[in-house]
């Protein structure tokens, strides 16, 4: 092989050979300019297939992890007779991503900033309303929410709120504010969501800022404060559940109804508490959705309506600790709230409380560079 | 591919290798074998503790609670894990066998032929081989989502296949060019076919290479993460991809299952790779074969 | 049929292969490193060449002088460590070289995620040497090895360190022992006869396993994702963030390609010392 080399260096095997191989690249530079990959927008035309609420295969299910009723799935399973194969993500961006990459899923689970993003992009099906039976049990909010107009291609699913999940034995002393996930002296214990809306959205609240601030001063201070931030962190993680109950975490930036869920996991349910800050409380609502590509529509257009009837709302509620838009499972919620009020939140709040705007072109530039120098520095 | 390639590059041939006789007793400096021995230690100690471990009762790291074989039957019992081992598998044996003819073929037109593209096609085959893994992946997603191909099985194997192929040429081309030319010549003067010398003449010679560049193939197809883990579809996803998942969730005792069996089965192989054409009558070992001893 | 065409039969199947499947793909990652995204992080090809300025940003040129750090910090060590061991199969192996050396290569064929699981598992807080460690009264608290630069760095070491031995053991393997017999002569001390004489003969084989040791290790982001932590962000990690995580190809495909270029000097430089090496061997 040296001989080879040499040959190549002696100029023996030469310019002629090298453009040759050159011209594969040129090939397939040339390729891309012609367009050859337009994986981009969706025709209206396939989201609005008309679709009717049968079992037509197994269900393909994309989500946050631990976030349904694994004993729900099974039931599902069971009535219909059908499979349902597990994925999951770990963050709005990489669901993109994995979208982008062409898989073809059967259920996906946008928050309400990502929804009309997809929606814009007629990458979700339009979803008849005749054919959830349940559709009256969403609570009437949702029947037309301003991120999905009509609720034409999403149904609500839990509510939500951004805050601070710690482990009372190993630390204490908490003051109700994102400086808790500052604390020095629980260096190397901290974790902060791997998520750049949520990451960028906390610095901004705890500045003062507004949470989707996109002016490109008050980011930058952001920014700077996450990076100062870094020597504090064990790792960026949305897996807060397990960080908590593996002991890599005593304090983390999380979900309120992450912490009921790990309650219900650990033998010392007690230690594991739950604030919001003072200085701005995310809220958001995440959703249900059918891509526009899915293989098994009539089975997803099943799998909502499933999620949509009182009683298994009400079972997911007891499971991962949000309260569900449905009419029925306010109780589940209510009875959660009882025990532990840090965890409530309401529709007023999702409605009145400061959300993750979607954003769009320069401003979601913006965003994402930021984050990628704060992952960076 | 994986992360491991055999080298690519040879250091130049000093002299003839003088015969090896054994060093003198003061020649030996008492460092170098605890070094090595250090070494070995430092080598293996996480692995077999991976292995012991997988055979532990409880879920700790820490003690050993009592053998058990939990953890290989909770591997078995989950139908995902199943059909992740019987994809890697079907990936790794696809791989094998393209990856094996393209480079096999590939490697005979270089060194026999002087043909004009020889020289091009030497150079595209070399470049795999210096390109870091993560680039190799990351053009293949990007390949693969602009023609419009969703990820699934044969997108692993297709990624799969173009990173081997240039090392089963590589290894087959160092036997190749190290057979005597005027055999086949002599076959064809007595008037044996093109493709009838190649089975004949060429091929019997030929085939320890072949069969440990093969078995190399699949050995590293089954291990590989970064290629797999870009170009994967959701299910089902090869075994490596799945530790990786599980592993992000912390230390589960079923990785140490699964690891452990996936250890087995590439030593097996290299070891294969390695007796076989001693098993079967030749001189030289396989190793030889794979360590280069090529006389550039 | 004549030889040539013979021969240019064999070679189509594999190299079109290869042009249509690799250099064809890495045609479009140069492409796509010039364009940009649209609303749902999609790929729009066009002439962006900020995407490279912006990889230059002060921000990130630490991540590739950081992985280019560790990559050198694995090559001296596993130099250091490789050196000695390769020395020690290839002289005083005897009987037993082809067997030591196959136990070297051995681990190496172990999944490498499995591998550096396995120090994950090892290094964890909770880990079997912390357990040790606080068990036997070493200290009261364990040692955190994890999520820091000395556990990436070793993690890279762990993984490559084959490559460093095999091509140093071949060189040591294929010296003239005569010559090392007439240096003791000559030099003197086994020190001086290592400067002048063993160094010397086997230094291609060294910077052998210098590149293919140092070449895998910029681009890893495996051991950097399991062994470290935020603070120890390679360019393999942004490349796979952008790819995976954020809606970014464009910028990742800068990244790559800057990667590659980089790479490609070290090895145009090393070939070019090989080759000449080669040469005046051969006088």
């Amino acid at each position: 092989m040296l001989r080879d080399i040499d040959d190549f260096l002696a100029g023996r095997i030469g310019r002629r050979e090298l453009l040759r191989g050159g011209a594969g690249l040129a090939l397939g530079a040339g390729l891309a300019g012609c367009g050859l990959g337009d994986s981009g927008s969706g025709s209206k035309k396939e989201t609005e297939k008309v679709v009717k609420a049968k079992p037509d295969g197994d269900l393909v299910y994309f989500n946050w992890s631990e976030y349904l009723d694994p004993a729900l799935i099974k039931k599902f399973e069971k009535q219909y007779g059908v499979k349902v194969r597990q994925s999951n993500f770990d963050s709005m961006s990489s669901m993109m991503a994995k979208l982008r990459s062409g898989n073809q899923y059967d259920v996906i689970f946008p928050d309400q900033s990502y929804a009309p993003r997809l929606i814009a992009a007629n990458q979700l099906l339009k979803i008849d309303h005749d054919q959830l039976k349940n559709y009256d049990n969403i609570w009437d909010f949702f029947h037309d929410p301003k991120y999905d107009p009509g609720a034409e291609h999403t149904v609500p699913y839990g509510l939500y709120a951004t805050g601070i999940i710690w482990n009372e034995d190993k630390i204490s002393g908490m003051t109700e504010s994102w400086n808790d996930l500052f604390r020095e002296d629980a260096k190397g214990k901290i974790f902060v969501l791997d998520d750049y809306q949520e990451a960028i959205g906390m610095a901004n609240l705890r500045n003062g800022f507004d949470l989707s601030t996109v002016d490109p001063d008050e980011l930058d201070k952001s920014k700077q404060m996450l990076i100062d931030q870094k020597p504090l962190l064990r790792g960026y993680s949305t897996d807060d559940i397990q960080n908590l109950i593996n002991g890599n975490a005593w304090i983390h930036h999380g979900w309120n109804g992450d912490v009921v869920n790990l309650r219900n996991q650990v033998k010392n349910p007690e230690s594991y508490r739950f604030e919001k800050a003072k200085e701005g409380i995310p809220v958001g609502t995440d959703t249900i959705a059918i891509p526009a590509n899915a293989q098994h529509p009539g089975t997803a257009l099943l799998f909502l309506d499933f999620m949509m009837d009182p009683e298994n709302a009400s079972q997911n509620v007891a499971y991962f600790g949000y309260p569900m838009a449905v009419k029925g499972a306010e109780d589940a919620f209510a009875k959660i709230a009882k025990e532990d009020p840090a965890v409530q939140i309401t529709l007023d709040d999702v409605t009145n409380g400061q959300q993750y705007a979607y954003l769009t072109g320069e401003d979601k530039a913006l965003w994402d560079r930021t984050w990628t120098e704060v992952k960076a520095a | 591919m994986s992360a491991v390639r055999a080298p690519a590059a040879e250091p130049p041939v000093q002299a003839a290798p003088a015969p090896s006789k054994p060093p003198k007793p003061f020649d030996r400096p008492r460092f170098l074998p605890i070094f090595t021995g250090a070494f070995f230690v430092f080598m293996f100690a996480p692995i077999v503790i991976v292995a012991l471990f997988s055979f532990n009762s409880s879920k700790s790291l820490q003690r050993f609670e009592g053998f058990s074989l939990e953890w290989y039957r909770r591997f078995f019992e989950d139908e995902s894990l199943r059909e992740s081992l019987v994809a890697s598998i079907q990936i790794a044996t696809v791989t094998m066998l393209a990856a094996t003819a393209l480079g096999t073929m590939l490697a005979f037109a270089l060194v026999r032929a002087r043909s004009r593209w020889a020289g091009s096609a030497n150079i595209l085959m070399l470049v795999p081989l210096v390109t870091p893994e993560i680039v190799a992946a990351v053009s293949a997603l990007v390949l693969f989502t602009q023609i419009g191909w969703q990820l699934s099985l044969e997108t692993v194997m297709v990624a799969h296949i173009t990173f081997s192929i240039s090392y089963v040429t590589v290894v087959v081309r160092a036997r190749l060019a190290a057979l005597n030319p005027e055999v086949e010549q002599a076959a064809l003067d007595l008037g044996a076919t093109r493709w009838g010398t190649l089975r004949l003449v060429t091929l019997p010679e030929l085939w320890p290479a072949i069969v440990a560049a093969a078995l190399l193939t699949f050995a590293l197809s089954f291990d590989d993460f970064v290629l797999s883990f870009f170009t994967t579809g959701e299910s089902p996803q090869p075994l490596p991809v799945r530790i990786y998942s599980a592993i992000r969730f912390g230390v589960t005792p079923t990785i140490n299952a699964i690891g452990t069996m996936m250890l087995t089965v590439s030593a097996l192989l290299i070891l294969l790779a390695i007796m076989l054409p001693r098993l079967l009558g030749r001189r030289e070992s396989g190793l030889g074969v794979l360590v280069g001893r090529e006389t550039a | 049929m004549s030889e040539q065409r013979f021969a240019t039969t064999l070679l189509l199947p594999g190299g079109l292969w290869l042009l249509l499947l690799f250099a064809v793909p890495l045609g479009l990652v140069l492409a796509a490193s010039l364009g940009s995204t649209d609303d749902l992080g999609n790929t729009v090809y066009g002439w962006h060449p900020e995407n490279y300025r912006q990889a230059f940003d002060p921000l990130f040129l630490p991540v590739l002088l950081r992985s280019v750090g560790f990559a050198f910090a694995t090559v001296a060590l596993c130099l250091l460590i490789g050196y000695p061991v390769a020395y020690y199969i290839a002289r005083y192996g005897g009987r037993w070289k082809h067997m030591l050396i196959a136990l070297v290569v051995l681990p190496f064929f172990v999944n490498y995620l499995v591998r550096t699981y396995a120090w994950v598992a090892l290094l964890a807080d909770e880990g079997l040497v912390n357990g040790a460690i606080t068990n036997l009264g070493i200290r009261d608290t364990g040692i955190t090895f994890l999520n820091t630069s000395f556990a990436v760095v070793g993690g890279l070491v762990y993984g490559y360190l084959a490559f460093m031995i095999l091509p140093i053991y071949a060189a040591i393997d294929r010296m003239d022992q005569a010559l090392v017999e007439a240096g003791k002569d000559l030099y003197g001390t086994p020190w001086n006869t290592f400067r002048h004489v063993t160094w010397p003969a086997t230094f291609q084989g060294v910077l052998a396993g210098c590149v293919l040791v140092f070449l895998p290790s910029v681009g890893d982001f495996i051991s950097a994702q399991l062994l470290g932590g935020p603070s120890t962000y390679m360019i393999g990690n942004l490349i796979q963030q952008q790819f995976l995580g954020a809606d970014n190809w464009p910028f990742g495909a800068a990244l790559t390609a800057i990667l590659m270029a980089f790479l490609s000097i070290w090895m145009v430089l090393y070939l070019r010392s090989a080759a000449r090496a080669s040469r005046e061997a051969a006088l």
